[in-house]
């Protein structure tokens, strides 16, 4: 048994910008050694405990899909002394990553299914995942429709552009953005996640949600899902909680008895309600 | 004889002060203490009708400063919407310093405080006599006349009260609550000032540095940075404690000597000149230790440069956070 | 015969058998408390105590321990791993309860199959425990409450039983017995020595008088989450963690990196942590799912009594009554789940104390 609390390090192989306000970050990792990639196997969903060595480890959801072959990428946004310490990374400094953590997405229980993808804001990257797994061409074809609906505050906080703009060229994917408030050259969606996702009305028929955002957003979300007659156990939600040790070892991060890092962080919304209401 | 009796008379007024406040409404709750679980302890307690007045008690073992539950406010003393309802609480001299000291930092109401004053007679020194028994089980304690006895399953042992008693009550000069009528039923006295010689710190400020050092090392060794005292004291009640930041990281937080030496030395020095000498800190420690002569030299120091002492009202200002153009400043280079 | 005799001044040979082999933890008296520490000298033994202030737990899981260390070098890093976990160790003088510990400990760490935590599960392999059972529990102990008793053995490689002027020896364990065969100079044990080995075993156990109905505490948890009896048990609870850090069973820790910057050197550590804090669950956006003391004081209480039998099937309580006996505001463990037994009745039961 190797010592769990031992990261694989790796090194930063670029770093982008995502956002206007420059405080969102996506950063791309490549292994130093080729057998710790080897072993590092992911699936959409999953997180990572990445650290600054002498600074500290934060756990953050793995943006990049297992598709996406050599590196690995996390987005972070710029929050406190270790995110900040990220944001500050230059091209070959080195990244302590430990995992894969979590249970991920459930993408084997999710095929023959239509899959709807609702995210909002910063939440989105572990969804980036999710999507670019299914759309690749080895899994296209276990997955009915997919529609992404994405909302933000403004268009400069949009994460991802050039990979929605890809999507946007399929015909094999609907995807609908949409803002708070009218902005200029905006020629989308205008609108809360909520009222849009009442407005697209996605079919609950042999489908699953995805759902992965602020608490008001997934509250306001959930209540249409309920309307339009999708069940507790089709919607899916990936929680966050104050982590450390991310391998179900250090008890911070239980709601009842379940720890969001091992029996997490996705619940299904039938799950949640079990749960006591501390998260 | 002696503190026996005095205790049932507090007992007596604490229930009856009590009782008035409750059943004519100028109290939704009151705060005291009741009878505790183990032996050398007692329970901090809640009361919301006037029948329950009898669950309330004083037995000398009743070292938790009460005030520590208003700041922050605790939500059983708030209403649904969170604003502090109006509050009984049963005040020996050091909580209603302590109330007001919370006072004048802005972190109490002083118009929803009724304080049921009382003569204190002392705290009994758990930690000294359960050094002195050692690892025999405690069953029971009573103070009978001016003894504490100490009783067993097949023993028992006498100490003279008065010697084992906390060492700060041993020294107080403010045994009732110094407040006025208005915020107070039962016993009160508006003090100005104390007359203090610090006497008992004498031996403490005889010795040399690395004398004081090795002293304080050898009894802070044993802490386990469990934060009780910082818990029990009324004067800590920073959302964000320097325990906790990280911008910078103050101290390390494991149990080698520096990082457990930083945490008390900061401590100190934050209490300087708010300290109220209430002794849960050192009652509560679960490892039995007394710090108090530090904030006893705190306490004489800013009684010496300020001529002042915390908690006496609710509107002066501790001096660490007010100035006065008199006071002394003979270590800067140049006098005015 | 398998029961021997350890005179009472023997244990200095004892000592002197195994301290080369093993890292030896007794209890000493440090300050007038109770703590298992490393032994340098069999002098130092106390065995005539009734339970260590701090639990045995800290032997094998320290209050703060290093995870690894790190060099920093410009922009490379070197990692250690901890090279120790081989040694073996011996802790000599446990108590049933805290040997039962090790076992939940042992329990929890290696669950989550995919993440062991190899430093726990590693020194506890290494480890072997001799206990002593106890002949005057104290009146706050309720092991056999919670399927303990205060001469269970089953949990220790080797039992000793104080006779008075000697300890009975019982070889447990496979482990227990390779041991005590090494020991060729302990008298065998007599019939008398057995006899009033089990008259104290029966002595002690009618000496617990706190009895508590866990089976409908356990029960009334599962659904009682939001009773307004947490308002009542959370009072005067002051939020300081005394309880967490001296609970044999409390795991929780804290990781954080130490780092010398002049010396371009580090380690990560893990130190003690306690739900009770009321920073514990605070993310970095500034939402904390427990922000109040009701919550945090009943997540613990749940934590033993109703997640863990939940999980694993176990009770993640001992019964060795630290936390009853060191709570600062006296919010005793005992009437806290009287309350919550109580529940569906109306009545008011008081403790028998």
């Amino acid at each position: 048994m190797p010592n769990p609390y031992i990261p694989y390090l790796t090194k930063v192989k670029s770093i982008v910008t995502e956002n206007k306000v420059n405080d969102i970050k996506t950063i791309e990792l490549e292994f130093k050694k080729e057998e710790d990639y080897q072993k590092f196997n992911y699936i959409p969903g999953q997180f990572a405990e990445i650290s600054l060595i002498g600074k500290g480890e934060c756990p953050i959801g793995i943006a990049s899909s297992p598709t996406e072959e050599g590196t690995i990428k996390f987005t972070i946004k710029k929050m406190g002394t270790v995110t900040s310490g990220f944001h500050n990374c230059e091209e070959g400094d080195i990244v302590g990553v430990r995992g894969p953590c979590g249970n991920g997405w459930p993408v084997e229980e999710m095929k023959g299914k239509n899959i709807v993808v609702i995210g909002g804001g910063f939440a989105f990257s572990t969804l980036r995942s999710l999507v670019i797994y299914i759309l690749d061409e080895k899994n296209r074809k276990d997955y009915g429709d997919i529609t992404v609906i994405y909302g933000n505050r403004d268009p400069g906080e949009v994460l991802y552009q050039d990979v929605l703009e890809e999507w946007k060229k399929r015909d094999d994917i609907k995807v609908v953005l949409t803002i708070d408030r009218e902005a200029e050259g905006w020629t989308e969606e205008v609108g809360f996640v909520a009222p849009i996702v009442k407005k697209v009305a996605p079919s609950s028929d042999n489908a699953i949600a995805v759902i992965c955002g602020p608490p008001i957003m997934i509250k306001t979300t959930i209540a249409v899902m309920e309307e339009l007659n999708w069940k507790d156990e089709q919607i899916l939600n990936s929680l966050e909680m104050r982590m450390k040790c991310g391998i179900g070892k250090c008890g911070r991060c239980n709601i009842g008895n379940k720890f969001v890092c091992v029996d997490g962080p996705v619940f299904s919304l039938a799950e949640l309600k079990k749960m006591p209401n501390e998260y | 004889m002696g503190i026996e009796e005095d205790n049932i008379e507090i007992i007596s007024s604490i229930r009856e002060n009590a009782k008035k406040l409750l059943s004519e409404d100028q109290v939704d709750l009151v705060i005291g203490y009741s009878e505790g679980t183990v032996p050398l302890s007692s329970t901090p307690v809640i009361i919301r009708k006037a029948e329950d007045v009898d669950k309330l008690t004083w037995n000398n073992l009743c070292y938790m400063n009460l005030a520590r539950y208003l700041a922050p406010l605790m939500p059983q003393l708030c209403d649904r919407e969170g604003n502090a309802l109006r509050i009984g609480i049963v005040a020996k001299g050091c909580v209603a310093r302590a109330i007001n000291l919370l006072a004048v930092e802005k972190q109490v109401d002083l118009k929803k405080i009724t304080m049921i004053g009382f003569n204190c007679n002392g705290i009994v020194n758990r930690s000294k006599i359960d050094l002195e028994i050692g690892e025999k089980e405690i069953l029971e304690v009573v103070v009978s006349g001016d003894d504490i006895i100490v009783k067993g399953r097949d023993w028992e042992k006498k100490f003279p009260y008065d010697q084992y008693i906390n060492e700060l009550c041993k020294v107080c000069k403010v045994k009732t609550p110094s407040t006025t009528e208005e915020n107070c039923i039962g016993e009160c006295k508006e003090l100005e000032s104390i007359h203090d010689e610090f006497s008992d710190i004498d031996d403490f400020e005889a010795k040399s540095a690395e004398e004081k050092w090795d002293y304080i090392k050898n009894i802070l060794e044993v802490c386990t940075l469990c934060y009780s005292c910082r818990q029990a004291c009324p004067a800590c009640y920073c959302n964000l404690c320097f325990v906790d930041q990280n911008k910078p990281i103050w101290f390390g937080k494991t149990t080698e000597y520096r990082d457990i030496f930083t945490f008390h030395l900061i401590r100190a020095t934050h209490l300087a000149g708010r300290c109220v000498a209430c002794g849960a800190c050192a009652s509560v420690c679960p490892v039995g230790i007394d710090l108090n002569f530090i904030t006893r030299k705190l306490e004489k120091i800013v009684k010496e440069r300020f001529d002042y002492t915390s908690g006496l009202d609710a509107e002066t200002l501790p001096p660490m956070m007010d100035f006065d153009m008199k006071d002394a400043q003979e270590f800067m280079l140049e006098e005015d | 015969m398998d029961q021997k005799i350890l005179k009472k001044d023997q244990i200095g040979k004892l000592y002197n058998e195994f301290a080369g082999e093993y890292d030896f933890y007794a209890p000493i008296k440090e300050k007038g408390n109770i703590v298992f520490e490393k032994i340098e000298n069999p002098e130092d033994i106390v065995l005539d105590y009734l339970n260590s202030k701090v639990p045995p737990k800290s032997v094998l899981f320290p209050q703060e321990e290093v995870l690894f260390e790190y060099t920093l070098d410009e922009k490379n890093v070197e990692i250690t791993d901890r090279q120790n976990l081989d040694q073996k160790i011996l802790i000599f003088g446990v108590r049933p309860c805290d040997a039962y510990s090790f076992e939940l400990m042992a329990n929890f760490f290696s669950f989550h199959g995919d993440w062991e935590d190899e430093i726990y599960l590693k020194k506890k392999e290494n480890s072997t425990i001799i206990g002593i059972g106890c002949n005057t529990p104290r009146s706050t102990c309720f092991c056999t409450s919670v399927g303990g008793n205060p001469f269970k053995k089953g949990d220790m490689d080797i039992f000793l039983t104080d006779l008075g002027d000697k300890y009975l020896v019982e070889a447990i364990s496979d482990k227990g017995k390779e041991m005590v065969q090494k020991l060729t100079w302990l008298s065998d044990a007599s019939k008398n020595d057995l006899k009033k080995a089990e008259e104290l075993a029966k002595k002690a156990e009618e000496l617990i008088v706190t009895k508590i109905d866990v089976d409908t505490v356990v029960k009334n948890l599962e659904t009682n989450f939001e009773h307004p009896v947490w308002d009542e048990i959370s009072e005067s609870c002051i939020g300081c963690g005394s309880c967490a850090y001296l609970c044999p069973t409390c795991t929780c820790f804290d990781v954080i990196d130490e780092t010398d910057h002049y010396n371009n050197r580090g380690r990560r550590i893990r130190i003690w942590d306690t739900c009770q804090s009321c920073l514990y669950t605070l993310e970095t956006s500034g939402h904390n799912p427990r922000d109040t003391k009701i919550q945090r004081c009943r997540n613990r209480i749940m934590h033993k009594f109703s997640y863990y039998p939940t999980n694993y099937d176990l009770l993640g309580c001992v019964g060795c009554g630290r936390c009853v006996a060191v709570c600062p505001a006296n919010n005793d463990l005992r009437v806290i789940l009287n309350k919550i037994k109580n529940i569906e009745k109306k009545e008011d039961e008081k403790v028998v104390a």
